[in-house]
């Protein structure tokens, strides 16, 4: 391939071909963890890492390493002490006293916070300088070992604990703990270079209860008792390099399963979850077969564990050689409907084995590739294990998933770049986050973007073929292996990172094929397709004359250029066309093959060579055109809206044998109430071939069309005779067969047919009589004695159809609801109802499916008027101790009352929850169910829009979530729902004067910034226009930065600075002309003042004490106060690491003072070396874990 | 025996007992006042010449007890010869055995001063009315003896079966099942909400449905994701027993683990060889699995055992 089509990607990496250049002036071999005691009563964690790094430059005198939460004691290089200071910005983005409370600047200042700790910008929250006595040392280039103690207590992310209130021992109690986060989180547990692209060997030490196994990457090298015989130790060693973001751990009194047909794969499941956890996985060693046997390459790993836990963070999470998943993916034989889910978990967590955890990524921007390799092998898995018909209809909803999300947020970037940080390059300046880190991104958006990347994926291997696409990553695993196996000194650990480049140049190698267009369009650009379709038959020419228009214009879209297939079924066979769709040609004139000749009784052939006979009495006599499809094999990303006649469709759905191609049908149909097309879906219904999705599908078109047709229906209702048919005893039709689900294709119509059955309407909109006394016999009469499976997903089922049989209460005078104005057929449901859900107390189901469908639906009787609405009995279900999926299906209840209700009580009680929930997965849940289904939105008036919910929420995404990085996303979210990018609406309109200062300070940093910041100031506040503009005075700044000689890392503050400030501009109220303002009035300093200066100090200490350090000469007011904001805790450092300064002391006894004044909250902010002068030779007495605090290290767990 | 006979004796005025109506009660009171005549004459002939009506009493008392005693004794002996009448031995048997010199007896009765009662007048032996009879008693069947007794009553033993046909009907046994076993949950459900802690979808109605309060649990997972018992037991039933013994021996090095966590260092050894076994079964099933390996014992050494 030539390198030309390279160029667009080559751009944010420096150097090409060779790959990876480190961010880090120094390269990890080797790291040892360990942990010797885990506390789980009082929830900590004591243990040291040793880090062994070679500097890559000579005068390295700082180290950053990543670590959050974690308390450090003490830091040591090749055992001589070393000074340490621990900063991180993201625990408080935006320090409190602002009264700014938009979106657009929280964002900003986030993005620069994570930026600033960014360890793939070498950056991170932990500075160590290295001792000068071994300075010299650092200049041979020699070896260091970094030995850092550090204590966890009570951690909020990173590592959760499970400790059930029982009597007992913890083992008894089957209390554990593992790791979790989202993406890389190993620094919320240890101190790490928490970065996907550093690679080292590891040895893994936990030192646990006798009781309890501890199990975590890499072999299993042995276990020790200590010598009170009370623990153990494992030991594990590592030694595949492997970033510190795909370490884990999983402490419990797990119970140990050998996989019987793989000796080297264990499972691990809490205590009486064995039976379980031996039928759940008996089913792996398939997975695993067929992965190894498609990539042509071994499992990387000498071993494989899979752990499932209890409080799971996601339902999968992939670590080298382990996978940590939810203890409710356990299921025993009796259950149908979560066996295929999870085997397609276990199957998906193998998947990133290869491509996630053995290959891991260079940057971000490369994430794409391995979601998208591992998402496509599963894909394959898929197809092989569930059938060509599930894995097309899968495509075809990640299909609909990814389009549907781009139109509505605008767009999904699988490669984004960002060149020098501009923000004018802002790829995502539709979206309320950055892109620029995975930590930023709203969960939604990065599932939507592992959706589009495995799509992708599959564009190219339509593109390349299959053949290719599994040789290029076989050459990436094998090339990866090799390297794997090579010392550290080799250098060729960085060919297990990937790379798009990367990725991009095997595949041209491979196939020699130019796929950079089909790259350009997909990975480089966001945005999906959508097509309009329509078309008309010339007979005289015998021509199909095509129409196909392009709507490129709304968010999300992109202009589609390049070949796209029709597939037209005539009479005489189905052919395939490839248009060309260019700039401005509209029409395609398609000749057909067959001249129209009904009177001919012929079999009609079919794509796959299949000869059908149709009665063709329905088509137009004129026209040979059965039905004309659009992309087909769906590789374009594309929405499609297609107009053809209703018979076509009907054939289409009859005839056509790709399911996708029916479901397409199904819908179109929706619009076509007609006899003919109720026969069309009562055929596929019946028929025992077609695909039992489809069949499903069907079912609830049909509904609808039965509703359409209400006037002129005639027989029974919809589906009824079918069921009767289908599933009801032959001597009396009324009563439904004892259960027998052998056949699991029956098993899901007949649980589908009544739920869709319950939507019909009749002329008074309301679910016939006869339907409801037909669902109410199905649960009288149902049976399970003789069954071979559970039947709790079916009685689950038939609740929701009695929930969709409710139609509104006739509410006269909006009289009180009570007991006797009780409609009758509501008092039947009910006491289904109450006698299901009494009895799950008794007999509880499988994942208590039942509760959670009776939960639903008295939520539905009380939106519909029948129940008081009252949110006190789902409260109740909401608590912890609940099964989780009940506690989900109560808060869900609970947020449709909030936004139906309109009570700030129950807001408030899950905002509450969210803050205080023991569970993470159920807190980030409530987030995204308030995002879902908001009380009220940003365009929308409402009474709990109030300055204290804004608080309270800006609050939450400060500094309330600083431990969960898809809370604080989820947050973020759920604040843009609710107030758009801008200042809240409710707030009452900020103060004035206070701008004013801001002003100046730009002035005085960079007086040429000011007529721009004045016109930005005009611009409306979402104006992605606002955003260049900054980028326009950025680069002065900085650069006047760097005559300061302030390293590169001043970039991402002198960022956050600027978009601070702008931010500060942004203000609508802000009047232009104050900018103008004298000086003095600095003086008083406000809030807003200080605050802006605060970030400075918080994300770099460099600069600041440069600051400091000039300051004393110019005599420059500003330049002060910014001193005075910063030096405190820094002044410190600077003087420990170069000589002391006297001056600077006094400085900063005099700002520490003034700052405490002004109430900052410097919480994070080091004080320890305060006087170290005078304590440097004293041993680290204090530094004892038991001592609680120690005065040096950093009280980050408040 | 002649003290026993010869008791001193005396006469009295009989007391009369009260008069009865009853035939039943007529025939023993004469029989007593025969007895007190015997005492009496017996007294006078020992020399008496009054007697207190109490102690003529108890001396009637005292005779007739003895005298059932012979005849229920005697009876016994009877039996216990297979007879049905008791002979003059069975008597003699029973006096020797009541301590009687049976000797002195022919003496004793032919003694002078000894003085004739006369019998007691003739009364019926009471009627024992006949139970009721229900028709005509079943005689007996060929294989039983005469000489056993007859059947009872035909009403005692003869039976009048009142059943339906079975039902058999697919449609009525549905319907059957159906609604019993909604009305046992629905009467247990009720029951349970009832006693427990209730919630209620209306304010104004508790009762009518009742739904039993939500209580967490302390460890939620179990109860969601474990079958019942029932549901076990056929899951087991198709487990094979390979599987089974797999696991046993897989899991032994975890068990020894799980005990010996409060085990002292003098039982180290002990559980040393228990873990070696059990890897050496875990050796037989060529299962070499970090996870099965026995735990080593911490080396030995001397500054950390100190501290």
């Amino acid at each position: 391939m030539p390198p030309t089509g390279i160029e667009p990607s080559r751009m944010n990496r420096k150097k090409g071909d060779k790959g990876f250049e480190s961010p880090r002036p120094y390269k990890l071999t080797h790291q040892v963890v360990c942990i010797n005691n885990i506390n789980f009563q009082r929830k900590s964690v004591v243990g040291f890492v040793e880090l062994t790094i070679f500097p890559t430059v000579a005068n390295l005198n700082r180290i950053k390493l990543n670590s959050k939460q974690c308390r450090i004691y003490r830091v040591r290089i090749n055992d001589l002490e070393a000074a340490f200071i621990y900063n991180d910005p993201t625990l408080e983005v935006c320090h409190s006293e602002s009264k700014q409370r938009n979106l657009n600047y929280f964002s900003n200042a986030y993005a620069a916070a994570v930026s600033a700790v960014d360890p793939d910008a070498g950056n991170g929250e932990l500075c160590i300088k290295v001792p000068s006595e071994l300075w010299k040392h650092v200049d041979e280039l020699k070896v260091l070992k970094i030995h850092i103690n550090f204590s966890l207590d009570q951690p909020k992310g990173g590592l959760h604990f499970v400790v059930p209130s029982v009597e007992g021992s913890m083992a008894e109690r089957g209390a554990h703990v593992f790791s979790c986060g989202y993406q890389n989180s190993t620094r919320f547990w240890f101190p790490c270079v928490d970065s996907y692209s550093e690679l080292c060997t590891w040895k893994l030490e936990f030192t646990v209860d006798a009781a309890m196994v501890a199990v975590s990457n890499g072999d299993l090298v042995e276990t020790v008792y200590t010598h009170d015989m009370r623990k153990k130790t494992f030991h594990y060693m590592l030694t595949i390099p492997t970033a510190a973001s795909n370490i884990s751990l999983a402490i419990g009194p797990f119970e140990v399963l050998v996989d019987p047909y793989m000796h080297e794969v264990t499972h691990f499941c809490l205590p009486q979850l064995l039976p379980l956890l031996k039928h759940t996985t008996s089913y792996l060693h398939e997975v695993f077969e067929f992965y190894e046997e498609i990539l042509t390459c071994r499992y990387p790993y000498s071993c494989f564990k899979t752990v499932f836990i209890d409080e799971a963070y996601v339902e999968v999470a992939a670590y080298a050689s382990m996978s940590i998943f939810s203890t409710n993916l356990l299921h025993s034989a009796m259950i149908i409907d979560e066996t295929p889910l999870t085997r397609r978990c276990l199957a998906q967590a193998l998947a990133q084995q290869f491509f996630g955890c053995f290959i891991s990524r260079m940057s971000w921007s490369d994430e794409w590739v391995l979601k998208g390799i591992s998402g496509y092998i599963y894909g394959l898995w898929m197809k092989k294990t569930f059938g060509v018909n599930e894995y097309r209809h899968w495509i075809k909803e990640e299909l609909d998933k990814i389009v549907a999300y781009e139109l509505k947020t605008g767009g999904v970037l699988l490669h984004p770049i960002f060149g020098g940080g501009k923000e004018k390059d802002n790829p995502a300046s539709h979206l309320h986050f950055s892109i620029k880190h995975p930590h930023t991104l709203s969960w939604e958006y990065y599932t939507m973007f592992q959706c589009k990347a495995h799509l992708v994926m599959r564009l190219i291997e339509n593109r390349i073929s299959m053949e290719f696409m599994l040789q290029v990553f076989n050459k990436l695993l094998s090339l990866a292996s090799t390297a794997s196996s090579q010392k550290f000194q080799s250098h060729m650990w960085s060919q297990m990172l990937v790379s798009t480049y990367g990725f991009l140049k095997s595949i041209s190698n491979v196939s020699g094929k130019d796929i950079q267009p089909l790259i350009k369009q997909w990975v480089d650009q966001s945005g999906v397709v959508k097509f309009y379709g329509s078309f008309a038959f010339n007979r005289k020419r015998n021509v199909l004359e095509l129409e196909i228009k392009q709507d490129y214009t709304s968010p999300g879209t992109q202009k589609y250029v390049g070949p796209l297939k029709v597939t037209v079924q005539e009479l005489d066979g189905s052919f395939n066309h490839t248009l060309q769709i260019e700039e401005n040609s509209l029409k395609h004139d398609i000749p057909c093959h067959s001249k129209s000749r009904r009177n001919k009784k012929k079999k009609i052939p079919l794509m796959n060579g299949e000869e059908v006979d149709m009665d063709l009495s329905a088509m137009d006599a004129d026209s040979p055109l059965l039905w004309i499809r659009i992309d087909p094999d769906m590789s374009v990303l594309r929405k499609v809206e297609f107009e053809q006649a209703d018979f076509m469709w009907q054939y289409e759905l009859r005839y056509e044998r790709d399911v996708v191609a029916q479901q397409e049908s199904i819908l179109a149909l929706e619009k076509f109430p007609t006899p003919a097309s109720r026969l069309a879906l009562t055929d596929i219904l019946e028929q025992e071939q077609c695909f039992y999705r489809v069949r499903m599908s069907a079912c609830f078109c049909l509904a609808k069309i039965a509703n359409s047709m209400v006037s002129t229906w005639t027989g029974p209702p919809a589906m009824k005779s079918l069921f009767t048919r289908m599933f009801c005893c032959k001597t009396c039709p009324n009563i439904v067969r004892t259960n027998n689900f052998m056949s699991f294709q029956s098993y899901f119509l007949q649980k589908t047919m009544p739920v869709a059955m319950a939507l019909l309407r009749d002329v008074h909109n309301l679910c016939p009589k006869e339907v409801l006394t037909f669902i109410l016999d199905l649960i009288k009469y149902n049976d399970n004695r003789k069954n071979k499976f559970s039947d709790n997903y079916y009685r689950a089922e038939m609740i929701d159809a009695l929930a969709n049989s409710v139609t509104p209460a006739v509410s006269v005078n909006n009289e009180v609801r009570t007991l006797d104005n009780l409609n009758p057929d509501v008092r039947l449901i009910l006491e289904e109802i109450t006698r299901f859900l009494n009895m799950e107390k008794l007999l509880p189901s499988y994942r208590h499916t039942i509760t959670v469908s009776c939960l639903r639906a008295i939520r539905v009787l009380q939106k519909n008027g029948h129940v008081p609405s009252d949110s006190s009995l789902f409260k109740s279900y909401a608590e912890y101790g609940h099964f989780v999926d009940i506690r989900i299906a109560a808060l869900e209840a609970v947020v449709d009352y909030t936004k139906v209700d309109r009570s700030y009580e129950e807001l408030q009680w899950l905002l509450n929850m969210i803050q205080t929930d023991p569970v993470p997965y159920v807190r980030h849940k409530i987030l995204n169910m308030l995002t879902k289904n908001p009380p009220f939105t940003k365009t929308m008036e409402s009474p709990l829009c109030n300055e204290a919910l804004v608080d309270q929420l800006w609050k939450l995404m400060n500094s309330g979530t600083a431990h969960d990085w898809r809370l604080r996303c989820g947050a973020v979210d759920l604040y843009f729902t609710l107030f758009g990018l801008s200042r809240p609406s409710c707030l009452p309109l900020p103060e004035l004067g206070l701008v004013l200062n801001l002003k100046e300070k730009k002035a005085v940093l960079n007086p040429t910034i000011i007529p721009e910041a004045g016109a930005s100031n005009q611009e409306s506040l979402s104006n992605p226009g606002c955003h260049a503009q900054l980028a326009g005075f950025q680069n002065p700044f900085s650069s006047s930065q760097d005559e300061e000689e302030v390293d590169m890392d001043t970039v991402h503050d002198s960022q956050a600075f600027i978009s601070h400030h702008l931010n500060m501009l942004e203000r609508p109220s802000t009047p232009g002309l104050s900018k103008y303002r004298p000086s003095s009035s600095r003086s008083s300093l406000m809030p807003q003042h200080s605050l802006g200066c605060d970030i400075i100090p918080a994300t770099k200490p460099q600069w600041s004490m440069e600051l400091s350090r000039k300051g004393t000469g110019k005599e420059q007011p500003l330049e002060m106060s910014v001193h005075s904001m910063v030096a405190a805790p820094l002044s410190v450092f600077a003087k420990e690491s170069t000589s002391s300064r006297h001056s600077e002391h006094h400085h900063h006894h005099h700002h520490e003072h003034k700052k405490k004044k002004k109430k900052h909250k410097h919480k994070h902010k080091h004080k320890h070396k305060h006087d170290s002068k005078d304590k440097d030779k004293e041993p680290f007495a204090f530094s004892s874990p038991a001592s609680g605090r120690s005065v040096r290290s950093p009280s980050l767990s408040d | 025996m002649a003290d026993t006979a010869a008791g001193p004796g005396g006469s009295g005025t009989r007391s009369g007992s009260k008069q009865s109506t009853n035939p039943a009660d007529n025939y023993h009171l004469a029989r007593r006042r025969t007895l007190q005549v015997v005492v009496s004459s017996l007294l006078t002939e020992a020399g008496f010449e009054s007697a207190e009506k109490a102690s003529v009493e108890t001396l009637t008392e005292m005779l007739q007890s003895y005298i059932s005693e012979i005849g229920r004794s005697a009876k016994s002996y009877c039996e216990h010869t297979a007879r049905t009448q008791p002979t003059l031995s069975d008597i003699v048997v029973t006096l020797v055995e009541m301590g009687f010199n049976v000797d002195t007896l022919p003496a004793y009765a032919k003694r002078s001063q000894r003085m004739v009662i006369t019998a007691p007048p003739v009364t019926n032996q009471p009627v024992t009315p006949k139970a009721l009879t229900a028709g005509q008693n079943r005689p007996h069947p060929p294989h039983i003896p005469s000489h056993f007794p007859e059947f009872p009553d035909p009403h005692t033993y003869i039976k009048t079966p009142t059943y339906r046909e079975p039902v058999s009907d697919y449609q009525v046994l549905r319907e059957k099942a159906a609604s019993q076993r909604r009305d046992v949950e629905r009467a247990l459900t009720r029951f349970m909400a009832k006693t427990g802690e209730t919630q209620s979808l209306f304010k104004d109605d508790v009762s009518t449905f009742p739904l039993i309060a939500a209580r967490p649990f302390t460890i939620p997972y179990l109860t969601a994701l474990l079958p019942s018992e029932l549901e076990i037991q056929q899951m087991e039933e198709t487990d094979s027993s390979e599987q089974d013994e797999q696991t046993d021996t897989e899991n032994l090095a975890l068990h020894i683990s799980t005990e010996d966590s409060g085990a002292e260092k003098e039982n180290a050894s002990v559980l040393q060889q228990n873990s070696l076994s059990g890897s050496r079964n875990g050796e037989e099933s060529v299962i070499d699995n970090p996870y099965l390996r026995p735990v080593k014992k911490p080396k030995i050494r001397r500054k950390k055992s100190l501290s």
